[in-house]
């Protein structure tokens, strides 16, 4: 999912051509983001558009030859002049009078030109990675001088069978020299091969770059205000010409030191940064009403950050967030959190930020990323990138506004991605939590998958190796032996010593006690459950992907209540599933929503539930009989959570694949109400990761 | 030693009078920084002047009666019509044609008046701790009495024209405690006690009833006519003018208005980082 929807999307039509953009509305000064098409279109600014677009108006064109743009092959509808007018036409059909203009690559003397010609509307121009005319470009586009590799860039290959996708392949991993890029080149490459290598043809031929006198010329006309950002490492444009251009124009320079050509896509924090500077330079970074406080009259605060994937996070926060309170009774704890974790902070009146309205749902993603009963949440994760980047920014801006003393975040992945990969930006203490460690490849992956998750594992050890102050406190929550027996991968080390080193363990914090066996006659008569029937309670946790596994659960009544009759079925279906989809049966009721879940888990005769850990662990907290079934190609409910299960020697694991109404039936029948010798869980966690946390403040 | 030398040090000859004037940096815009109450001289602005000379360049001058500029016992010396012309002839002096105005506590006066009537001249105006007849007194000031004669004067009834002249010291010595209410913060006291003892209890007489005759509706009357950019930054626990005056000036002037929470009179010597952040933040914005 995107991190946030353009408010609208437009199509300016010039003579049956026709450039489609989209818009962000807001009040501030407007932005018109260029991207150097056909090589890439409008989504090329994703990791920097959701925060741009919180502080002011964007306009964000395709160009033509991509996205939702025309593909004209006339190479004459391509030239200056009209790309030109397309942008006039645009800033007319939007009532747009003055913009500032960012432009990639060769976009930038597009802008250039839109300045020169029309110095009215152009308030400044951000020049990223700028191709133009007024240093020598590398030798590689130089076909006699080219290196290998670079001799793809060659209309006729691009014209045979899979011959452009060989060049944008090769390019696109020229772009990126930064190590762990993968998911910025599968972009790239996505929005390439977006279009047909026609359109790129035709692109080029009309592009009529100015010459290096007429580029000159060019910038000697322009009098706004101007910043050149470029990388030290840019394969594709040289860095010399960033500096070229940055001196002819009097320009801002901003050389970013180790990145490639695609500094807003690999180093987006920083890019929005710069971009926000200076256009609140030009146009005035409005002062706002506001208070400071000094250090000394500061309340000690933290700022909490549960991950929204599931409630179990929630639960275990605020159960920590407590014990915290009690060690500190002055701590103020402020939470930036989203639906659904909000829900169980407001019922346990913590102060929720009210910067929380600006976070991308990251719940919602997850649930686009489900189909049946399958969620690859490695893949998800990934592709989560453009809502981790604007909820960091979100982040950023609370933190820096809210002068807290320490922040904990719950597998923030934001958080603890983005400070390492911008450590200046780090603020106060901060705490990590988190219930595994190392991405896993899922089997049928591949070497693919596997090389993914390894380089993933490898940032990850890399960011802590160089920058060991970014994370004050890394906590595990479990134990030693919770953690999986794997290695990162590759030539790295093992999950269970590299973690040993890196964290300390609170050991599992369930949230909640699990009643004595002597409470629980009470407990299931307050609740409706008789004596003598066998209760199987049948959970999916709150997102939509429940639904296959219902349904097989469903199937598989009929056989088990014909062999044991006095079962009864309470399947629990959440809130995005109408219970009254289901077929009706004696003995089979499906509820939307059960307030205190946990309480019938805690006294079913048996439970059959996905593979999450939480749910999972608070039925190994209460000592019940359960099935789980891992989500398809989610590592960590298929490894680290049946790892950890099978520690406790809790629950039998189920394949859903595999799993039939008659084997699911078969379990049922022969597990209800059967003791079991499950490991006890501890209690102490909460106390235990509150204690370490206390220590930092 | 100081952070940074000025890099011209000048006199300027205003109706007769020799005004004393600093310039530090060269840069654009100018920030003047206004002479406020005679208590204290230019030197109180030591912490801003490097920071902003870097940025920008700094102008400061010495009022009348403190520091190096003339002095007088009249009390029409220390007016601020008398005051804002002497920043303008330092302005002129100093071939600054516009600048951002920074003033404090009560060159409030001043520098509402300035805004009002040489706004080609003014960018933006901030006001530190404005004093400003806009709000009922302090409580604990209401027992100061200037023209009575105490024999034992306590708390506030030290603001008094006798107590002055008879033992200045005293005064100042409890006028820093109310300044000065953020703890430890014993160098701004020394400072600011060296400063003060640098004029004299008479002197003060003049200037305070040189400032009478800036009432609630001129206030309101030069607020309103200026135009330009106000920023307002105003201690919550200032003990000397409320927090009220500066959130008062802020909205009859449409300006910003950033309140130090836990800080008293004089902000910009002690809690001198925000305040040049802020300073800068709106130069920048008033000037592009």
């Amino acid at each position: 999912m995107r991190a946030r929807l353009p408010d609208r999307t437009g199509v300016v039509d010039r003579d049956g051509v026709r450039v489609a953009y989209e818009v962000f509305e807001h009040n501030g000064p407007t932005l018109l983001l260029i991207p150097p098409s056909a090589i890439t279109h409008g989504r090329v600014w994703k990791g920097i558009v959701g925060t741009l677009a919180r502080h002011f108006r964007m306009l964000i064109t395709d160009g033509l030859g991509t996205g939702g743009s025309d593909r004209p092959l006339d190479p004459r509808r391509h030239a200056p002049a009209e790309v030109n007018a397309d942008l006039c036409a645009l800033l007319d059909a939007e009532g747009v009078d003055v913009a500032v203009v960012v432009a990639h690559c060769h976009a930038v003397p597009w802008a250039l030109r839109l300045a020169a010609d029309h110095p009215e509307r152009v308030l400044g121009v951000v020049a990223i990675s700028p191709e133009i005319e007024v240093a020598r470009e590398h030798d590689h586009w130089n076909p006699k001088l080219a290196p290998p590799g670079w001799d793809l860039h060659n209309k006729s290959l691009w014209r045979t069978e899979g011959g452009y996708r060989k060049w944008i392949e090769f390019f696109f991993d020229q772009q990126l020299p930064e190590p762990h890029s993968t998911k910025q080149y599968e972009d790239g490459v996505g929005w390439a091969l977006d279009t047909a290598a026609e359109a790129k043809i035709a692109g080029d031929a009309g592009l009529g770059e100015p010459t290096a006198d007429e580029a000159e010329q060019l910038c000697a006309t322009l009098r706004c205000p101007m910043l050149v950002i470029h990388g030290s490492v840019d394969l594709c444009q040289p860095v010399a010409r960033g500096i070229r251009l940055a001196e002819l124009t009097d320009a801002d320079l901003v050389i970013l030191d180790g990145s490639g050509h695609l500094p807003h896509a690999r180093d987006p924090v920083k890019v929005i940064r710069l971009i926000t500077g200076f256009v609140h330079r030009i146009t005035g970074e409005p002062m706002t009403t506001t208070t400071w406080t000094r250090g000394r009259s500061r309340a000690k605060r933290a700022l909490y950050l549960s991950s929204p994937i599931g409630l179990g996070h929630a639960r275990r926060d605020v159960a920590v967030a407590k014990e915290l309170k009690t060690l500190h009774p002055e701590l103020e704890i402020d939470w930036l959190a989203q639906d659904p974790v909000t829900r169980v902070l407001e019922a346990e009146g913590e102060r929720i930020h009210p910067a929380s309205r600006w976070l991308a749902s990251e719940s919602a993603h997850i649930a686009a990323e489900s189909t049946g009963h399958d969620l690859h949440c490695f893949q998800a994760l990934r592709r989560m990138d453009e809502i981790l980047v604007a909820n960091f920014m979100v982040f950023q801006e609370v933190v820096e506004e809210g002068c807290y003393d320490l922040t904990v975040g719950d597998e923030a992945w934001d958080v603890d991605y983005y400070w390492h990969e911008n450590p200046e930006l780090k603020r106060g203490q901060n705490v990590w939590l988190t219930d595994f460690v190392g991405f896993l490849p899922m089997p049928d992956g591949g070497d693919h998958e596997a090389y993914l998750t390894t380089d993933y594992n490898a940032e990850m050890i890399e960011h802590i190796d160089r920058f060991p102050w970014i994370r004050d406190r890394a906590i595990f929550v479990g134990s030693g032996q919770d953690v999986v027996p794997d290695t990162f991968g590759g030539q790295l080390p093992a999950i269970r010593d590299w973690t040993n080193e890196h964290f300390a363990y609170s050991g599992y914090i369930t949230g909640f006690t699990p009643p004595d066996p002597e409470e629980i006659p009470a407990i299931r008569e307050r609740l409706g459950y008789r004596e003598d029937e066998m209760v199987c309670v049948v959970a999916v946790g709150g997102s939509g992907v429940g639904r296959a596994l219902i349904d097989k659960v469903v199937a598989a009544y009929p056989l088990a209540k014909k062999a044991m009759p006095e079962l009864r079925m309470i399947v629990v279906t959440g809130p995005r599933i109408d219970p009254a989809t289901f077929p009706e049966r004696a003995g089979l009721e499906v509820r939307g929503y059960v307030d205190r879940l946990y309480e019938h888990l805690s006294v079913c005769d048996l439970a059959v539930v996905q593979g999450g850990l939480t749910t999972t662990m608070e039925l190994a907290a209460a000592k019940r009989p359960f099935l789980y079934f891992p989500l398809g190609h989610h590592f960590e409910q298929n490894f680290h959570v049946r790892h950890r299960l099978e520690r406790y020697r809790a629950g039998t694991c189920m394949d859903y694949a595999t799993g039939d109404p008659d084997d699911i039936a078969a379990r049922i029948t022969e597990l209800a109400g059967k003791p079991v010798d499950y490991r006890d869980v501890e209690t102490e966690g909460a106390e235990r990761a509150a204690h370490l946390i206390a220590e930092l403040l | 030693m100081r952070a940074c030398q000025p890099t011209v040090e000048g006199v300027v000859e205003r109706d007769g009078v020799a005004v004393r004037f600093e310039r530090y940096g060269e840069g654009e815009p100018a920030i003047l920084l206004l002479p406020t109450w005679t208590l204290v001289h230019a030197r109180h602005w030591k912490m801003q002047i490097a920071y902003l000379a870097r940025h920008f360049s700094a102008l400061c001058f010495d009022g009348p009666g403190n520091g190096g500029s003339y002095t007088s016992t009249e009390p029409a010396a220390y007016s601020d019509v008398a005051y804002a012309r002497n920043a303008v002839a330092v302005l002129d002096a100093a071939e600054v044609d516009k600048a951002v105005l920074v003033g404090l506590s009560c060159a409030a006066s001043w520098g509402l008046r300035l805004r009002a009537e040489h706004p080609g001249r003014v960018l933006g105006a901030v006001f530190i701790a404005p004093a400003v007849p806009l709000m009922p007194r302090l409580p604990e000031r209401r027992v100061q009495r200037f023209d009575a004669v105490f024999d034992d004067p306590v708390d506030w009834e030290k603001y008094n024209a006798h107590h002055w002249k008879t033992d200045y010291p005293d005064f100042v010595r409890f006028l820093m405690g109310r300044i000065f209410t953020e703890p430890h913060s014993t160098k701004q006291i020394e400072d600011a006690t060296g400063w003060a003892l640098e004029t004299d209890g008479e002197t003060l007489v003049a200037s305070d009833l040189g400032l009478l005759g800036f009432d609630e509706r001129t206030t309101r009357k030069l607020a309103a006519r200026g135009t330009c950019p106000v920023l307002v930054i105003h201690g919550s626990d200032d003990a000397v003018r409320g927090h009220g005056e500066g959130a008062a000036l802020a909205e009859l002037t449409g300006g910003e208005l950033v309140t130090i929470a836990g800080g008293g009179h004089f902000p910009h010597t002690r809690d001198p980082v925000r305040v040049n952040m802020l300073i800068k933040q709106f130069a920048d914005g008033v000037a592009r």
